[in-house]
């Protein structure tokens, strides 16, 4: 009983980190309608621009943070507007296919940069236990993914809702056109969300890296945790995405905790086909009207 | 008129001499002393060939981006090992067995697979893969992660290999050309143009799209058996790896996706590269991803489009005339 409590709990923390993975790509389909399949290598590498700042340059990871969110962003502004943007016109498959190459670029350059070998971002946190009473225990790393999480979600959400750049967003994820008629500049408007994703997707990148080992390829593995999160919250939802990582994150240690540690990623990969195969729209998304 | 149709039969004539010169010259060379280097190289021409060559039947056809063709490349070469390995059959059952194991597995993912549209589709045969790759890592009947060497292979001369290798790839393009040049064809064409304007002159979406599914895993499980007769050791991390399908992709991409000619001259130029980049191993697939992204912005039809621009190539006479 005590290690089903724990795998809720402990699958509760996880899935906030998870749904940080996810919101990147959330909002990038959500305002782009396109599947960026270097997602999880965008935030590999952000990892490793934290870790060699820290070990490097800065004492602080903080500033350590500052600074690749900014090399992020301005990697994200440049892939938008060279890449993404000059495709983006012609539908989803060119898209998907520029960053599925973009995908292999990123994770062949990484090895060739840093070594094939395992990495952490060791933090003051990363031992800290915040209670340990009796089996059940809760660690001070996933306590503080899932509290940042939430809080980075939440900023996400009321920017988009609230404000007017929010809504100039929100213009262009309904109907291109409409929106340039208006006078938003679109193409403006992607690489700003692209800005957002970029600033999301580091700060998860550092929570990754420094609750677990990281490789130059470990992008594809979260790529698909990153799927999976936006898929049962709904394409485009931001809200959604942390009920989508809630739900991946519990299945996954509850099928870890019921058959055993090999089937964690098992469990979560065989919930998400069936929820795709009932509810392609994801639990939160709208139906698209036909 | 006649002068208009005799000369199409000329050029037919001119084309099957050529397809029979080359086929003749692909035949000959290992026995009339081709290097080994050559011969091993061809055999990843052929075998790399005739996966693309599925893969574009797939996404240049039938709309079905898939980033799960990996799992029948291991499908196939399992079979290959376990019944060579372990059950101690010759070496052709587990080609046999691995175009049926493919076919009933593709039948059973397809009922949840193409529920899913577009990007879905595409990332849900992927996870597909993905749950083949752990559940092989953890499955005590394959042997866990540690696979198997498949020691039957050991035997054959690179020359056997190679010819297998041809039978495969001349295979799978005749396959491909048959269906493409009968009326399934073109239906398959007209659904690739405008699947709403296709649907509504009386083409079965699901139906076409589930054949062009069954064939295309079929022949990549033979495919993947004969990969794995080439390399000779399985493991589940090498055998459902995605950069088959990366693989796949580009050469589909850089020859020009939705021909046939495409994988043909993809595949080509893919092994070659691969093969003069060997010593930069990072390097090689730095490199064809960006060749890769380059051609997707600036010649999204890949070389076959650049070439169809100035000359109308129709190798095997797959194009129809009103």
């Amino acid at each position: 009983m005590a290690s089903i409590v724990q795998a809720i709990m402990t699958g509760i923390l996880l899935g906030g980190l998870y749904a940080l993975i996810g919101v990147g790509m959330s909002l990038i389909f959500g305002i782009m309608k396109i599947t960026n399949i270097a997602h999880g290598d965008l935030m590999i590498l952000s990892a490793f621009f934290t870790l060699m700042l820290t070990a490097n340059l800065f004492k602080s990871i903080i500033l350590a943070l500052i600074v690749s969110i900014i090399i992020m962003i301005v990697i994200g502004v440049l892939v938008q507007k060279f890449l993404i943007n000059s495709v983006i016109d012609k539908g989803s498959e060119p898209a998907l296919l520029v960053t599925f190459g973009l995908s292999i670029v990123l994770q062949n350059a990484m090895i060739l940069k840093f070594g094939p070998n395992s990495q952490l971002i060791s933090t003051a946190i990363s031992e800290v236990n915040i209670f340990r009473h009796g089996q059940l225990s809760m660690s001070g790393q996933y306590l503080l993914n899932f509290v940042v999480a939430v809080v980075i979600i939440v900023i996400l959400t009321i920017l988009i809702n609230r404000t007017s750049l929010g809504r100039g967003i929100r213009a262009t994820s309904n109907d291109v056109m409409a929106a340039e008629l208006m006078g938003i500049n679109t193409k403006r408007m992607y690489i700003i969300a692209m800005a957002l994703t970029m600033t999301a997707t580091c700060i998860a990148g550092l929570l990754v890296g420094s609750t677990f080992v990281f490789y130059p390829s470990s992008g594809t593995q979260y790529l698909i945790i990153a799927f999976g999160v936006v898929v049962i919250g709904g394409m485009g939802s931001i809200p959604g995405t942390l009920i989508g990582g809630i739900i991946l994150g519990v299945t996954q240690l509850l099928g870890a905790s019921i058959f055993g540690t090999p089937y964690q990623m098992l469990t979560g990969y065989v919930v998400l086909l069936i929820l795709l195969t009932l509810r392609p729209q994801g639990l939160l998304g709208k139906a698209k009207r036909k | 008129m006649t002068e208009k149709t005799s000369s199409r039969r000329t050029k037919n004539i001119i084309k099957l001499i050529v397809l029979i010169v080359v086929l003749a010259v692909l035949v000959v060379i290992p026995i009339g002393g081709g290097r080994i280097r050559m011969t091993s190289v061809l055999i990843l021409v052929f075998l790399y060939m005739a996966i693309a060559q599925m893969w574009n039947l797939l996404a240049g056809y039938s709309g079905l981006v898939s980033l799960g063709a990996q799992a029948f490349v291991g499908l196939g070469g399992y079979s290959l090992a376990m019944l060579s390995q372990v059950y101690g059959l010759p070496l052709w059952t587990g080609f046999v067995a691995g175009a049926v194991i493919s076919v009933i597995f593709a039948l059973i993912i397809s009922m949840p697979i193409f529920k899913m549209k577009g990007v879905y589709f595409t990332v849900g045969t992927w996870i597909v893969a993905e749950c083949l790759l752990v559940l092989f890592s953890i499955w005590k009947f394959v042997n866990y992660s540690a696979g198997y060497n498949i020691s039957a292979t050991y035997k054959l001369t690179p020359a056997a290999i190679y010819y297998v290798a041809l039978a495969i790839c001349v295979g799978a393009i005749v396959v491909v050309v048959l269906l493409l040049r009968s009326k399934f064809g073109l239906s398959l064409m007209a659904m690739r143009d405008n699947e709403a304007a296709a649907e509504i002159r009386g083409v079965k979406l699901y139906r076409t799209k589930l054949i062009c599914f069954l064939i295309a895993s079929a022949i990549t499980g033979i495919a993947g058996a004969g990969l794995y007769l080439n390399i000779a050791y399985i493991t589940p991390p090498s055998a459902f790896n995605i950069s088959w399908t990366v693989a796949m992709c580009f050469i589909v991409v850089i020859g020009g996706i939705g021909t046939v000619e495409g994988p043909i001259i993809g595949a080509i130029i893919y092994v070659i590269l691969n093969q003069l980049l060997y010593s930069f191993p990072g390097f090689s697939m730095l490199i064809m991803g960006v060749i890769a992204i380059i051609i997707i912005i600036l010649a999204p039809k890949g070389i076959m489009g650049v070439v169809n621009r100035f000359f109308n190539v129709d190798l095997f006479g797959i194009k129809r005339r009103l």
